[in-house]
């Protein structure tokens, strides 16, 4: 069943909530519907499911349009998920799955069949709810009702499955439980889901394609990964964020940045001497405490590099697997000879980086401020058979300012800069 | 689905074994029924079940009056039978039925475990109007007098009801909190009417009382096949309502997923109730308690699917108002109880019994 | 529950339990405090048919009569001209509909206190902490309570007693007797057996009838009938439509007026009732509700009345 959303535009009396929106749902596809609150994703879906009236041919159903189609032959297409289900009165989980049976009855007055209720049991069955189906559906969990629902869904035998944002109510267990379930149907099914998401790295996992709305526009219609990249991201939501690879799914997912705004932009800089990842933290506590960073020398596998790169932070880098090269080294030292301050961060020392380690006592030597970064003794993170220790006690004796950790280090800078 | 037993791990649900045991426990109703207004028949303050004051009818003599006419009892045997018991004890059932078949439809419009068939001001109107009828001495015509007071009553309610409804209607849809609280604003305003033109007329609160508390003291035959009519009519209508009426209950936008046709539903149901409830209240006054609690003993007992609720209600709300009323005219024979009086009475404790019995804590029915 | 919150809702419970027998005792002694009156030392004192002790200055000049049946024993006892204020029912006779209304149930405290009575003289239906509330300012009251004929002649007596007309009371009350007599001397010479009577006051949502205890119970046994409802648990009860019909009463009479809704085709139309002798002969008779049920001397015109129509050929 193809879907085709044609130029729709839909108000609520003078507020225009949805404006000229255009997007086409091949079947089986698993689109996310996101943006920001209030865009008009829940008025889209409701479009879709014609709970809201939409304009004439602005939702078309393998070419037919929405509006010409009864309330039944709708209900036989879509099956609804909302946010989250509750009632006053005590139906079993069976009866609310049955309740899914209702468009396909054979008249008005039919009530349910043995077809019915296989078909009741197969769903529960798939969705693991079948040993709930005597229990009142109130004394659930959320993500049992979830559940429930979900089999009240397939009971439907719709050929597209809309939901509303459905694991808001729920914790990560049940986010999980229900988002695979839904895939599980999706993929097996091939039934076609619409699914408003608030959680862009549920999405980011589980959608072929993201449609991301802002205020009544749809901003973006395609693959998560070219939907949700920082620049789109931050016009629709105003947050700044970075985008990485899930490792294991290959799927993006989306660090927002801190909120804080940055403090005052002084002007002073910092070179930041790490590796090994150790430098995330540094780099982001020293950016929003407003001083300008730079770091180096990183390697390009260096998780740090990752870092350093999605902060916008000059970087000297290295090739991969190579131990740090006298060019290296030397851009290293330019970048030390523009900064006030050098901190050397307890990154763990080898063979390759050393030079970093030998780059700090240069920059003492410049008369640079240094400031070393100890958190305890005997850490483990010298690989070079002490040497580097013997370099850092040297620092230290000769005028480089021992911390403990990074709160200790930026009061430190901070009384410098002072 | 029987939902008396409280939450087990059953491993799923025998659907056909639910019909069967659904359709036993109909049938038990059936029979059950008949059973109370055979026994119901033969109590009253003549006897066989009875003080036998001032004279004594005793079974045999009974079934000879019911089924074999006069032969050589005494002429009014039969007429006590046939005239004065039976019509009102089939009226006791179809006022019963009606009410807690009305009480059920009405809360799944409302959605609302405290709605009753008077919600939407039927109770209020026809009391208006059976006041009128009776204060102007309109009640008092030669022929059409004795039934002046019910028509009355009737087209009083049915134009509350639809007052109330044009309130609550906007757009062709039907806001049922809007409805809900029209309803309770028109019935103060028209209780407060009643009240005036009771004290206007001097001195006559016994009378408010009874109709207020109900009575079937007033059982004709025509009022039986008024009412029963009305019943029937509004019964049939309201069961094969019963798979969306659950729907509805799950919310308007769940139920238009599943595609119901709410607003045409809720219409439908409020004009039904409506109906059944006003020809009911017509010819008994407001007998209160049936059409609130029945439905909700029955849910604790059968389950919140109508398919089963709604028979099932009805047949115990028809039963319960047979023995209530039976019970208002026998306790202090020869003079009469208002039937109101004993619904509360003894409907009040037992669902409290069946409340606490069924461990549901809070407001969850 | 904890102990801890079971100790909070014990307390709670008490707090409740204490605050309202606290409103409950202010209630009862702030009424039990103006129940009091206050006499004055001279003047004489009478006792009222509710066995109230009652001190009056003087025979009372300006009396409000707030029961239609005390104004009629006032005026009959000639205390008419002393009567200055009556309530919206009294209607007789015609110079006590002309006087100043004072409302009806519960009468205007104002209407009265304008009117400046020195007695107020009431029946059944009485307001009590409203007429309390007028004894503290002065003005006493007097109740007449009557259920049998008996109890209207000793009442007409103590009209004349506290109205200064005592002779004229012993007069009027004395004819009465004398007819009351006569009627029942005539009904026992005849020796013709008691008709079995049904009556009723009203048919809303049940048929209303005279229980024991009752007046118009009294009235019917007076005039030679057997009220059969005679014998059952209240003043004012509704029976059953198969008592009635099993009874077969030989005369049904029911009440008439404004507000009335009873005729004779109510009975001929009931359902069942067709055996019954009084229904079968026809002899339904209505009876103005204002002569059965009220209690005043003209009383004995209803009981006349009642005899006629259960003893035809004893009162042609």
């Amino acid at each position: 069943m193809k879907l085709e959303i044609k130029g729709l535009s839909f108000s609520f009396g003078d507020k225009k909530v949805l404006k000229d929106v255009t997007f086409d749902v091949e079947p089986g596809e698993f689109i996310g519907l996101m943006g920001p609150n209030g865009s008009g994703k829940t008025t889209l879906l409701r479009c879709i499911m014609n709970y809201l009236n939409p304009p004439a041919d602005s939702v078309l159903l393998d070419g037919v349009s929405t509006n010409t189609q009864s309330s039944e032959d709708l209900a036989r297409t879509f099956a609804v998920v909302p946010q989250s289900s509750s009632t006053d009165f005590t139906f079993s989980a069976y009866d609310i799955v049955m309740m899914g049976r209702l468009p396909h009855r054979s008249s008005r007055f039919a009530g349910p069949t043995m077809e019915d209720a296989a078909a009741v049991q197969e769903a529960m069955e798939r969705t693991d709810t079948w040993k709930y189906a005597t229990r009142r559906f109130f004394a659930l969990s959320g993500g049992e009702r979830q559940r429930v629902i979900i089999a009240r869904a397939v009971a439907q035998r719709p050929k597209a499955l809309l939901l509303d944002e459905p694991t808001v109510y729920l914790d990560i267990n049940g986010q999980l439980e229900v988002m695979d379930l839904i895939k599980t149907l999706n993929k097996e099914q091939g039934i076609t889901v619409i699914s408003v998401l608030h959680d862009v790295n549920l999405a980011a996992r589980y959608c072929d394609k993201i449609a991301l709305l802002s205020n009544g526009w749809l901003e973006a219609y395609g693959s998560p990964v070219a939907v949700l990249n920082p620049d789109t991201i931050q016009s629709v939501y105003g947050v700044d964020v970075v985008v990485r690879k899930d490792p294991f799914t290959n799927a993006v997912y989306v660090m927002p940045h801190s909120s804080l705004a940055a403090g005052p932009r002084h002007g002073r800089r910092v070179h930041l001497l790490c590796g090994g990842g150790v430098g995330g933290p540094f780099m982001k506590s020293l950016l929003d405490a407003g001083f300008g960073v730079s770091t180096g020398v990183l390697n390009v596998l260096d998780s740090d590099f990752e870092n350093a790169r999605d902060l916008r932070i000059p970087t000297v880098a290295e090739l991969p697997f190579s131990a740090i090269s006298e060019s290296a080294f030397r851009d290293n030292i330019a970048l030390v000879r523009d900064s006030e301050f050098v901190v050397l961060s307890p990154f763990p020392v080898g063979p390759g980086n050393l030079k970093n380690v030998e780059a700090a006592k240069q920059a003492a030597a410049m008369g640079k401020r240094v400031i070393v970064v100890r958190p305890e003794e005997g850490r483990g993170i010298d690989f070079v058979g002490g040497r580097a220790d013997e370099i850092v006690k040297e620092l230290i004796s000769s005028g480089a300012i021992p911390v403990k950790d990074m709160a200790d280090m930026l009061r430190e800078i901070s009384r410098g800069v002072a | 689905m029987s939902l008396s037993r409280p939450d087990t791990e059953d491993e799923g649900v025998d659907f056909a074994k639910v019909m069967r045991r659904r359709l036993v426990w109909l049938v038990l109703l059936v029979v059950g029924l008949v059973a109370s207004a055979f026994v119901a028949v033969l109590v009253g303050t003549l006897g066989p079940i009875g003080p036998g004051d001032p004279e004594y009818i005793s079974f045999e003599e009974a079934f000879g009056a019911i089924f074999h006419g006069q032969g050589d009892l005494p002429d009014y045997y039969a007429n006590v039978f046939w005239e004065v018991r039976i019509p009102r004890v089939l009226l006791a059932a179809a006022v019963g039925a009606a009410l807690a078949c009305a009480g059920t439809a009405m809360q799944a419009v409302f959605r609302n475990p405290m709605a009753d068939p008077f919600i939407v001001g039927v109770s209020s109107g026809a009391s208006l109007g059976a006041v009128v009828a009776s204060l102007t001495g309109l009640a008092s015509i030669a022929v059409l007098g004795a039934l002046m007071t019910p028509t009355l009553a009737f087209a009083s309610a049915l134009l509350t009801v639809f007052v109330v409804y044009y309130l609550g209607v906007v757009g062709g849809k039907v806001y049922v909190n809007t409805l809900l609280l029209s309803g309770v604003a028109v019935a103060a305003f028209l209780g407060a009417m009643v009240s005036l033109l009771i004290y206007f007329a001097g001195q006559q609160y016994h009378r408010i009382i009874f109709w207020m508390l109900g009575s079937l003291s007033m059982a004709s035959w025509t009022a039986v096949i008024v009412v029963v009519l009305a019943a029937v009519l509004g019964i049939v209508l309201v069961y094969i309502s019963s798979r969306d009426l659950n729907a509805l209950l799950l919310g308007e936008e769940t139920a238009h997923n599943l595609g119901v046709d709410a607003e045409g539903l809720k219409t439908l149901m409020l004009v039904v109730a409506a109906v059944m409830t006003a020809a009911a209240v017509a010819f008994t006054g407001v007998i209160g308690f049936v059409g609130l609690i029945i439905p909700h003993m029955l849910r604790l007992v059968v389950g919140a699917d109508h398919r089963i609720l709604v028979p099932a209600a009805t047949l115990s709300g028809a039963i319960f108002l047979i023995w209530a009323d039976t019970v208002a005219r026998a306790v202090i024979a020869p003079t009469e109880l208002p039937v109101g009086i004993i619904t509360a009475l003894c409907g009040g404790p037992f669902f409290l019994y069946l409340l606490r019995r069924n461990r549901i804590l809070g407001d969850a029915l | 529950m904890t102990s801890k919150s079971m100790g909070k809702t014990t307390k709670n419970v008490w707090t409740v339990l204490i605050v309202i027998l606290v409103a409950v005792f202010s209630f009862a002694g702030g009424y039990l405090a103006g129940i009091t009156i206050s006499g004055q030392n001279e003047g004489f004192t009478i006792v009222d048919d509710y066995g109230r002790t009652v001190t009056l200055d003087g025979i009372p000049q300006r009396i409000v009569s707030i029961a239609p049946s005390s104004t009629e024993i006032l005026f009959a006892v000639g205390a008419g001209p002393q009567v200055v204020g009556v309530d919206n029912y009294s209607d007789y006779p015609a110079e006590a509909a002309g006087l100043p209304k004072v409302g009806d149930f519960p009468p205007s405290t104002e209407a009265i206190v304008a009117l400046q009575p020195d007695l107020i003289v009431g029946g059944d239906l009485v307001p009590l902490a409203q007429l309390e509330q007028l004894a503290n300012q002065g003005i006493p009251y007097v109740l007449f309570a009557d259920r049998t004929l008996e109890d209207v002649m000793k009442t007409i007596r103590l009209a004349g007693v506290i109205t200064g007309h005592v002779s004229e009371a012993d007069e009027v009350a004395g004819e009465l007797e004398d007819r009351i007599d006569a009627v029942k001397a005539k009904i026992q010479d005849s020796g013709l057996p008691k008709p079995k009577v049904y009556v009723e006051y009203d048919d809303f949502m049940g048929f209303w009838t005279y229980g024991p205890g009752s007046f118009g119970d009294d009235l019917i046994t007076s005039a030679g009938g057997v009220n059969i409802a005679h014998n059952t648990s209240s003043e004012y009860p509704t029976v059953e439509s198969e008592y009635v019909i099993a009874q077969d009463p030989d005369i049904i009479i029911f009440t008439t007026g404004p507000w009335s809704t009873l005729s004779k085709d109510t009975y001929i139309n009931r359902p069942g009732w067709s055996t019954i002798d009084a229904v079968e002969n026809g002899d339904i008779y209505g009876v103005d509700a204002n002569l059965i049920s009220r209690y005043g001397p003209r009383v004995i015109d209803c009981l006349e009345l009642l005899a006629e129509i259960f003893y035809p050929e004893v009162f042609p």
